[in-house]
């Protein structure tokens, strides 16, 4: 697991503590944590696919990492969440993500936010 | 106060603007088509690598991935490479599934890009497949490299003034 991803993963989990309202879960790190509550807003980071590799001496020396991150609200403005995410994400680099993403879901009544970024492992 | 800018070569540099290709910006268009057909390609192999399972209603905050239908919807669609754009001094388009039309599915009548980008991004009740988000971006090196070799490969039909 990259260390930048990793250092990611724990920023939003602090995120999560800090108000208990936003669970995220992590299909490829921290499967325990991974439980999604009945409450207003939930979230989802996931490191997606290798984007690229610098090779060197027959090995790889540096990999890319494409990941995202999803909100998911009943609120419009994401319950104050949107503003910490990027937040979150601006402090760790500042001109690696963006915002990919932003929908209405009819069937359910929420609010989806995916955010794309890039880490080097 | 008055005072005098002079600018030097200025004469030069017009008698070299003069000198432009003239069908330069179809020369680019060419070189673009080639690597847009590069990213176009790549949607269409990423199309039919999405996971799939029997369509079941996600409950209880379950996720499900697309149904071999949902699938089949996109795998059919109008993808390719949309029409050209000039923009400024160049060209520009865009690979994808816009205008790919409507699809029947469960008897109710959908956006094919609606349900392409909720495999792509996911929904509450849908697992994330990011293949459009992943075709490009790991093809964005072999796109430029196509798109280079395109203007050797047309550098020839460049009419000097």
């Amino acid at each position: 697991m990259p260390d930048e991803y990793t250092s990611l993963v724990e920023a939003l989990k602090a995120l999560s503590q800090e108000d208990g309202q936003l669970t995220v879960r992590l299909p490829m790190a921290e499967s325990e944590w991974n439980t999604r509550p009945d409450t207003v807003s939930y979230g989802i980071v996931r490191l997606d696919f290798e984007v690229d590799a610098l090779r060197g001496d027959d090995r790889k020396q540096a990999t890319a990492y494409e990941g995202s991150v999803h909100l998911f609200s009943l609120k419009r403005d994401g319950a104050g969440w949107v503003e910490l995410i990027t937040g979150t994400l601006t402090a760790h680099c500042d001109a690696c993500w963006s915002l990919n993403h932003h929908t209405y879901e009819r069937e359910t009544g929420l609010f989806h936010w995916e955010w794309v970024f890039q880490v080097e492992g | 106060m008055a005072f005098t800018i002079q600018v030097q070569g200025l004469n030069e540099l017009i008698r070299a603007m003069d000198k432009a290709p003239k069908n330069a910006e179809k020369v680019a268009a060419k070189a673009l088509y080639e690597g847009a057909g590069v990213m176009a390609d790549a949607v269409s192999q990423a199309v039919h690598g999405i996971a799939t399972e029997p369509f079941k209603f996600a409950r209880g905050g379950q996720t499900r991935k697309p149904s071999p239908e949902e699938k089949a919807l996109v795998a059919s669609a109008k993808h390719g490479v949309a029409k050209f754009r000039k923009s400024g001094t160049g060209v520009n388009t865009s690979v994808g599934l816009q205008n790919s039309g409507y699809g029947q599915l469960g008897g109710k009548t959908k956006p094919i890009p609606q349900i392409a980008n909720a495999i792509n991004s996911g929904t509450s009740f849908m697992q994330q497949q990011p293949f459009m988000r992943k075709a490009f971006s790991q093809n964005k090196g072999a796109a430029e490299a196509a798109i280079e070799a395109g203007i050797h490969k047309y550098e020839d039909e460049l009419e000097l003034g």
